[in-house]
């Protein structure tokens, strides 16, 4: 059974007596999803690129302009939040102030008039999967953002929701606290296994949680996949570039064939790289288009190599890594290595590229031009 | 460009003693770094440096002459403050022209206008220049601010965290580009940061601030294999250091190494190296923390010889690779792997820490007593210094 | 899109609005017209009446009312500038510097306010006496400071703390002394709020009665107290009152329409936005 199907969703805001404030009045555009029961999506994309609006349509705190939302097998296009049966945690936990923690998690079941055995004991269990046990009796203003979080989340999964709604639950904690929560919040999902719709404009995020990531921009689903699809098969070039760190590089070139091969080659740049052979059937002499390989995929030749010699223009040592930067025309090619040696600006070093690595994509649309 | 000296300088704030000691001493163009957590007390240094703030005690000297009782005006330094403080009311260009506008540091128009244009094509900024600050993304108003130091030739850039309030991937790439800058700055600089990769990778030397003291100067290749204590072990390197509470017992003419996991102690044999024997012969150390970066920590999902099993905690990724957790009883093991790996939470996995690579710490001190090939890394890792 | 109950609560909401204008502007409304009334037809309650111009011609020609205009110009103006040149000043201390009971001194400004003026008036008027300053321009625009400091302080404070203090550094890194940074960077950042709290303190000042009725008499007299003249012991102008009321009213009213929009914007919005 499907945990929740989006059917050709639109948000359409009113912007009449307002200023324009972007051409595209669509806030979401024709969005088709399905997530299976206890799946972990995230929803992933820059701000303003109407994934919290996709999510509050799927809350029932928007208005629908067009569509359907399903949750289960119910449409709930009409129904009020209370009764869609979701759980939610957004990005400020707006607590009670005057409650304590216990109060805080029980509130929603004491407003639903469960009974108080039942609401305590449904709290005692809850408390310790989210390492809240020992918060129980301290009021909101006494706990660190991290312990605000888990209180928050507590109180989205203990009315025990179909589906459970986070929009950027991390975004206000720091370095450490960020990446502690990230691994305690999958640990729990992975417990409870809800349906889990997840927001967030941290690819690192989405990468790390989400057993499929919807990549949404400009209110358009670009592509839904899971982390690995996404990373290595991306439909087009906003995908490849927005999903990865150090951001798959990404640079114009003009194929040229000789001796009966094809090669990539680059304005103001005697770089070259072989063309893939399935790509033969696609390209030809003179086409144009732009081609993308993750930094990983880029490497440093050994002595004997045949790669390019290219000028070393940035030389990052990381500890753990270290990361080079070539210019090819105006745009920094970066690589990455774990090679102990180290380099300075000037050095010249030989560039390979893993070809089958490659991806070609449409220099107007950005699509991805795939072998046929 | 100027030679920087701190002697002795301490400031408190209130009860809050933010330096303790501060003693530095910043070679002419040089490109030096200082790292620690926040509230470790960096941006006082800069401050003390920039005349902002009046150290209680110890002098700060430009070139071997005290600046203690010079103002900030009067000191000829360019500071690229974390929050940006843009003039609001002024435009990118106004803001950048400020300094060569003012009485001390005039310029005529034609040569502000000709230096403005070389720093706005530097940080590929040219069609901002109209723009108001209000107008601007966290990453121009960044890149203004660096601008506006940029335009000047001071004694020294005092950079605060600049590229702190941007997000990771941005962050990175303005990294970079500062890198890429950094040649052409020929002056000079002083670079606070709490991002340890900023640190690595911008500093020909860099100090370690935690609570207004000097913990470790050094290269980072330095810092980074041979960190004076675990706090700096930590702080060097993403994901951190596993450190592993071992014991040490004789064996014939080597060590046994016993650790713990989860409950059980195993007990292996310590890879030989001479100086660490001797060192532990010599000291008589019966106990020790081992340091092992994540990237010496083997893993299979297969029984196999010499590895002992524990359960996955946590599987991530962190970009173009990802790290396993392994949930080891009293401590927590990280390793890294490649994306895309089917790995269950809670599932089996088997570890080696390959033991040749680590880091002695003092169990009780938790200071650096050696590591592993330490004559060999040392001369590596100095060999960089400028 | 707007359903049929949403239209009937916006004309509800029109309706009472209306009415609340009515309601407002009432008493103004009927001053003018009483203005324009001759003394018998004062008291009629109809809107229909011979329209004269007379009690203009009375008050404005044939009285000293230019005088009370000047004296009321002369001290709530001086009164502004005084708290400008005294205000700003000690706003900027009370934001950026930390000395011992910073807070307490900002409460006691703002409580000089929190006294019924006719409270403090009579010791004043018996100092002042004393002082030689009743009946003197200097001494009702000092006692005007009571109306007009705490409000432009607690306002342009507001402003100052607003400027984060790295853009003072910033300037002063960039080779600018102090003054300069104040009057080229602050002074331009804080002028919203300045300008719409002077504002504000002038309306105050202007319409303050218990000061310049109690501390001036023959020497100084402001048009609030010049009003009065026209309620006689034996006989009252209302017509002659509706138009002194009328003309020094409309100072007041031309400032609050022309920087209505600022007047908000200024007061409720901080210094450094976006």
């Amino acid at each position: 059974m499907a945990g929740l199907t989006l059917e050709h969703l639109y948000k359409r805001y009113d912007n009449s007596g307002k200023k324009k404030k972007t051409v595209n009045d669509y806030a979401v555009k024709d969005l088709n999803l399905v997530c299976e029961q206890g799946e972990f999506v995230a929803f992933l994309g820059p701000s303003g690129c109407g994934k919290t609006t996709t999510l509050r349509m799927i809350a029932g705190l928007e208005e629908i302009t067009q569509g359907n939302i399903y949750i289960g097998d119910r449409l709930v296009n009409e129904l009020h939040p209370k009764d869609r049966h979701i759980g939610l945690a957004f990005e400020d936990y707006a607590m009670y102030p005057p409650l304590n923690v216990y109060g805080n998690v029980a509130f929603n079941l004491r407003a639903k008039g469960v009974d108080k055995n039942e609401i305590d004991r449904r709290v005692r269990e809850i408390a310790p999967l989210m390492q809240i046990d020992d918060l129980l009796d301290k009021m909101p203003v006494k706990l660190s953002g991290g312990q605000k979080q888990r209180v928050n989340i507590a109180r989205a999964i203990i009315r025990e929701p179909e589906l459970l709604l986070m929009d950027e639950p991390l975004s206000h904690l720091d370095g450490k606290a960020r990446q502690a929560m990230r691994v305690e919040i999958k640990r729990l999902i992975n417990k409870i296994k809800c349906t889990t719709i997840y927001v967030t404009h941290d690819q690192l995020e989405a990468m790390s949680l989400a057993d499929k990531i919807a990549i949404i921009n400009f209110g358009v689903l670009q592509q839904f996949g899971t982390p690995t699809e996404v990373y290595d098969d991306p439909v087009n070039e906003f995908v490849a570039s927005f999903i990865g760190e150090p951001p798959m590089n990404i640079l114009e070139t003009t194929i040229i064939k000789a001796d009966g091969k094809f090669y990539f080659t680059f304005k103001d740049s005697n770089l070259h790289i072989a063309v893939p052979k399935r790509y033969y059937s696609v390209v030809s002499d003179g086409f144009r288009c732009k081609m993308g390989v993750r930094p990983m995929d880029v490497l440093v030749g050994g002595p004997d190599s045949d790669g390019t010699p290219e000028e070393i223009a940035t030389f990052e040592n990381l500890g753990d890594e270290r990361r080079i930067g070539i210019h090819v025309g105006d745009v920094l090619l970066m690589l990455i290595t774990e090679d102990e040696k180290r380099y300075k600006r000037g050095d010249i070093i030989k560039l390979e590229v893993r070809e089958e690595k490659t991806h070609l994509f449409d220099i107007e649309t950005g699509d991805r031009i795939r072998e046929k | 460009m100027a030679r920087i000296t701190l002697e002795n300088i301490k400031k408190a704030f209130g009860k809050v003693q933010a330096l303790d000691g501060i003693s530095l001493d910043v070679r002419d163009n040089e490109f030096f770094v200082l790292f620690g957590p926040a509230g470790a007390g960096k941006t006082t240094i800069l401050n003390c440096i920039a005349g902002i703030t009046m150290p209680e005690e110890g002098t700060v000297s430009f070139d071997g002459k005290i600046m203690n009782l010079i103002d900030p005006a009067h000191r000829n330094v360019a500071m690229v403050f974390e929050n940006y403080a843009l003039f609001p009311q002024m435009t990118v260009y106004e803001n950048m022209a400020s300094a060569l506008r003012s009485k001390l540091y005039r310029e005529d128009e034609a040569t502000i206008k000709e230096r403005i244009d070389k720093a706005a094509k530097m940080m590929k900024m040219e069609k901002l220049l109209e723009r108001l600050p209000s107008q601007l993304s966290n990453g121009q108003k960044q890149r203004v601010a660096m601008g506006r130091a940029l335009v000047r030739t001071p004694n020294v850039f005092l950079m605060d965290e600049p590229l702190a309030h941007l997000d990771a991937k941005l962050r990175n790439s303005m990294r970079t580009e500062l890198k890429e800058m950094q040649a052409n700055l020929g002056s000079t600089c002083i670079y606070v940061t709490h991002d340890f990769m900023e640190a690595m990778a911008l500093g020909d030397r860099i100090a370690i601030i935690n609570k207004g003291k000097i913990v470790q100067i050094g290269s980072g290749d330095e810092i980074y294999y041979m960190p004076c204590n675990e706090f700096t072990a930590e702080l060097m390197g993403d994901p951190q250091i596993n450190i592993i509470p071992a014991e040490f017992e004789k064996n014939g003419s080597g060590y046994n190494v016993v650790i713990e996991v989860n409950g059980e102690k195993l007990k292996k044999e310590l890879p030989e190296d001479k100086a660490v024997f001797a060192k532990i012969a010599a000291d008589g150390i019966g106990k020790a923390d081992l340091g092992i970066r994540p990237q010496h920590i083997r893993y299979s999902f297969e029984p196999a010889e010499g590895y002992f099993k524990t359960t996955v905690y946590s599987y991530e990724s962190i970009g173009n690779k990802s790290v396993i957790t392994a949930e080891c009883g009293k401590y927590q093991l990280r390793m890294i792997a490649p994306n895309g790996l089917n790995v269950a939470i809670d599932s089996d996995i088997y570890l080696k820490p390959e033991l040749d690579r680590s880091i002695l710490f003092d169990s009780d001190s938790k200071k650096y007593i050696i590591r592993y090939d330490e004559e060999a890394i040392r001369a590596f890792a100095t060999k960089e210094v400028k | 899109m707007k359903t049929g109950k949403q239209r009937a609560l916006n004309i509800l909401m029109n309706v009472l609005l209306i009415i609340y204008a009515i309601f407002a502007l009432f008493p103004l409304v009927w001053m003018i017209l009483i203005s324009f009334k001759s003394d018998t037809e004062v008291f009629t309650t109809t809107f229909i009446f011979h329209p004269t111009l007379s009690n203009y011609q009375q008050v404005l020609l044939r009285s000293d009312y230019a005088r009370y205009i000047r004296d009321s110009l002369i001290v709530s103006g001086g009164a502004v500038l005084v708290s400008i040149i005294v205000g700003v000043p000690a706003a900027y201390a009370l934001a950026r510097y930390n000395f011992a009971r910073k807070e307490e001194l900002a409460f006691q400004i703002l409580s000089y306010k929190f006294a019924p003026e006719i409270l403090v008036v009579l010791p004043l008027f018996m100092i002042y006496q004393k002082l030689g300053l009743y009946d003197s321009y200097i001494g009702l625009i000092w006692v005007y400071q009571l109306i007009s400091l705490p409000l432009l302080i607690w306002v342009v404070r507001g402003y100052f703390e607003d400027i984060s203090v790295e853009i003072e550094y910033a300037a002063q890194v960039d080779g600018y002394s102090w003054y300069q940074i104040f009057f080229k960077m602050l002074v331009p950042l804080i002028k919203p709020g300045l300008v719409s709290s002077a504002l504000l303190a002038f309306i105050f000042a202007w319409n303050s009665f218990t000061f310049p009725l109690i501390l001036a008499s023959s020497k100084v007299y402001p048009v609030t107290v010049a009003i009065t003249k026209y309620l006689g012991t034996d006989s009252a102008h209302y017509g002659q009152l509706a138009v002194a009321a009328t003309v020094s009213a409309i100072p007041a009213m031309v400032f609050a329409l022309c920087i209505q929009k600022h007047l908000v914007r200024g007061l409720s919005f901080g210094a450094v936005k976006g």
